[in-house]
């Protein structure tokens, strides 16, 4: 064994591929962070740091990073905690519950571009159903009481709907203060039946005589055995659920491409759009790259996160 | 401390029956064993006791009063799962202490970081403390206080299991075989353990099991249970000597108890393979019996007249005692005796061996596997 070498053919397959297709292009990028270098050049000149001065100095670059972070923290508390209430909900059914998994589960599996177009239709300040149906209920006095809240005698001109009512509804995609929140709640709407199907699968395995001997020790309420037994012995669910959701809300392009292209005023600019503006619209691969080794580094942090809490906390 | 009866009670999933008609009556103190094979609706009983689930019909009593639709936690019962079913984020200490914070602290004194602005819960609390430390005493857990069920062997997170039954010091204890995850040895210590705290505490013991031994050495009385139906309810050396039915006399006692086919004529004399057995019958009609012999109950005899025979086959060898397996020329039905050393040395695989009982001992039962009564006559 000692004077052979025949050990490093058999891993030097799997060692090139690895290093081909997952190390190099990152090397590579890294590289070309450092370089003013644009598609079709001959040449590039070495720009050093340049690159990241400007991703954290600039305001539009501010705006990126603001963008993907407030993305992510809408979409992700909202889609895992949707996700863990639907599973609860689905698994306490006796009958129907594969019928809701897979209506849950359509949008995961749905394309997200041809998705999109429905809901730029649907979204539509003028012709969408959204504002239809919500301009339908300010002549309801009974809604309009409820969303207003008149009913209890506020002033319904000072609420939101009511104000709406009397002048007009928002333009969802066209407006910055509603547009990343618009595609905050269409990635909701697409990711959280994932998160879902997590869950059941994490719930299965929670054994039943923990909830009984969480009966016989009188935990009579749902909630109590909620808080004793399942949200604890889900731990590792909560992990693995979180960080997917997180990595794939920085991930979030599609929508953005198709419904809003980074606008109004950079207010839904997030980071892969960025990317693809910058490193392919417009030819400017070095400031591409430097987003992407960024990108990367969020993405290295929070799996470091996972694997410290899948580690150290959650595995009993 | 209390009694619980069971009456007419029954279980069905849809059309399938898993209880028919059980009715117990369990004395305060008491240690009784349900016992029977896998599937026979022991658990079941268990957990019905227990409030898990709900019988088709009959009634169920707690020290005389009906709990049909009493919760679970407000029956005042403590359950011991086989599987322990200890939290797993939980030190052994937070396992003790919940079952008493959810029964004396109240839903706003359970509150993290408020609840401790509550003015009882401090008051409250230590009389906690007090109890568990008590109990982990008893139990001998105080070292593992602070450590997660994770740490702890099999032995350990049994006596924590039985520490979070006892902290609530319940009218009763309900065990769904907690022995059965244990190896061999520890089961055997664990026994002797377990009979020691029922003598402390005096509190009712309902334990099922599948091990007829764990039954007979730990038990008040025995409640034997097969498909649904409770056989036989009696003291453990009653079920083993007088059992009623020959599914109870077969599954208690180890090695299995012999079943030899007879046949009775008209007159009353009963022939079983070939052999004339000295046994008299009240009920003098032509009909198929099986005679049970228990394996300690049958004895060696060279030659002698009235005797059966068979090939020795396998001789397994206890030390103490020696089990001899012979054919007897039944497909189905191999013969087993039990004897000392000594008498089997002689025996070699292959030998013909003569055997034969006194005739009281042998156990009747008609076709259906009911028991007859049936007189021996003197010794073979």
């Amino acid at each position: 064994m000692q004077n052979s070498k025949v050990h490093y053919w058999f891993i030097a397959p799997a060692l090139l591929l690895m290093f081909i297709l997952l190390i190099l292009p990152v090397i590579v990028a890294a590289t070309l962070s450092m370089t003013d270098y644009s598609l079709g050049n001959s040449s590039f000149n070495w720009v050093g740091t340049d690159n990241y001065e400007k991703l954290f100095s600039r305001r539009s670059y501010a705006k990126m990073f603001s963008a993907s972070l407030t993305y992510v923290l809408i979409v992700v508390p909202i889609s895992v905690a949707l996700g863990l209430g639907s599973a609860l909900l689905i698994s306490s059914l006796r009958i129907g519950n594969e019928l809701y998994k897979a209506i849950f589960f359509l949008p995961v599996m749905a394309t997200l571009l041809a998705m999109a177009i429905v809901w730029e239709f649907a979204l539509n300040p003028i012709m969408g159903v959204v504002n239809d149906i919500l301009r339908s209920g300010c002549d309801k006095r009974l809604i309009y009481g409820f969303f207003t809240g008149s009913w209890y005698g506020a002033d319904p001109l000072q609420s939101w709907y009511g104000a709406a009512c009397a002048d007009r509804f928002p333009i969802w995609l066209g407006d910055k203060r509603y547009a990343l929140g618009t595609i905050a709640f269409i990635g909701i709407w697409q990711g959280f039946g994932f998160n879902m199907v997590l869950y059941l699968a994490g719930l299965t395995s929670v054994p039943r005589e923990l909830y009984q001997a969480a009966h016989m020790d009188g935990a009579d309420s749902a909630w109590e055995r909620f808080k004793l037994v399942t949200w604890p012995m889900l731990g590792p669910t909560h992990v693995f659920v979180i960080t997917i959701s997180s990595i794939r809300s920085f991930q979030v392009f599609d929508t953005v491409e198709a419904l809003t292209e980074g606008g109004p005023s950079k207010s839904t600019y997030v980071m892969v759009y960025a990317m693809f503006e910058k490193g392919v619209r417009q030819n400017l691969l070095g400031i591409g790259s430097a987003i992407t080794i960024v990108f990367l580094a969020f993405v290295l942090i929070l799996t470091l996160i996972q694997v410290y809490f899948v580690n150290r906390r959650v595995h009993y | 401390m209390a009694g619980i009866t069971l009456q007419g009670v029954t279980k069905a999933y849809g059309s399938q029956s898993v209880l028919n008609d059980i009715n117990l009556d369990i004395a305060d103190g008491e240690f009784l064993t349900l016992v029977g094979p896998s599937g026979c609706g022991k658990s079941t009983t268990l957990r019905i006791i227990a409030g898990l689930e709900t019988q088709s019909t009959g009634d169920v009593f707690i020290d005389g009063s009906i709990v049909n639709e009493t919760r679970p936690s407000k029956r005042d019962l403590a359950m011991v799962f086989q599987s322990y079913a200890l939290y797993p984020h939980l030190t052994v200490h937070q396992n003790l202490i919940t079952p008493l914070k959810l029964r004396d602290l109240t839903a706003l004194e359970r509150v993290p970081l408020f609840g401790h602005l509550m003015p009882e819960r401090g008051k409250k609390m230590s009389i906690i403390s007090s109890e568990v430390q008590k109990v982990a005493e008893i139990l001998k857990i105080e070292p593992l206080l602070d450590r997660k069920p994770g740490q702890l062997s099999g032995g350990q997170r049994q006596r924590v299991a039985l520490g979070r039954a006892m902290v609530r010091n319940p009218a009763a204890f309900l065990m769904d075989e907690p022995l059965s995850n244990l190896d061999a040895s520890l089961r055997v210590h664990m026994r002797a353990e377990l009979s020691e705290l029922h003598r402390e505490l005096k509190a009712t013991f309902i334990y099922v099991t599948h091990d007829q031994a764990e039954a007979l050495t730990m038990s008040d009385r025995i409640a034997v249970m097969m498909d649904g139906d409770l056989l036989q309810l009696g003291p453990p050396d009653e079920v083993y000597e007088d059992p009623t039915d020959i599914r109870v006399a077969e599954f208690i006692g180890s090695p299995k108890m012999n079943i030899l086919p007879a046949i009775c004529d008209e007159k009353g004399s009963i022939n079983c393979l070939g052999q004339k057995i000295k046994v008299a019958l009240k009920d003098k009609t032509k009909q198929s019996l099986s005679i049970g012999i228990r394996p300690e109950h049958l004895v060696l005899q060279s030659g002698a007249k009235s005797s059966f025979s068979g090939l020795l086959t396998y001789k397994e060898n206890l030390g103490s005692d020696v089990f001899l397996h012979l054919d007897i020329g039944l497909e189905t039905q191999k013969v087993v005796i039990r004897t000392d050393p000594q008498d089997a040395n002689s025996a070699k695989i292959g030998d013909k061996i003569s055997f034969g009982a006194s005739p009281n001992k042998y156990l009747v039962f008609d076709a259906n596997g009911k028991r007859i009564d049936a007189r021996g006559r003197g010794n073979s």
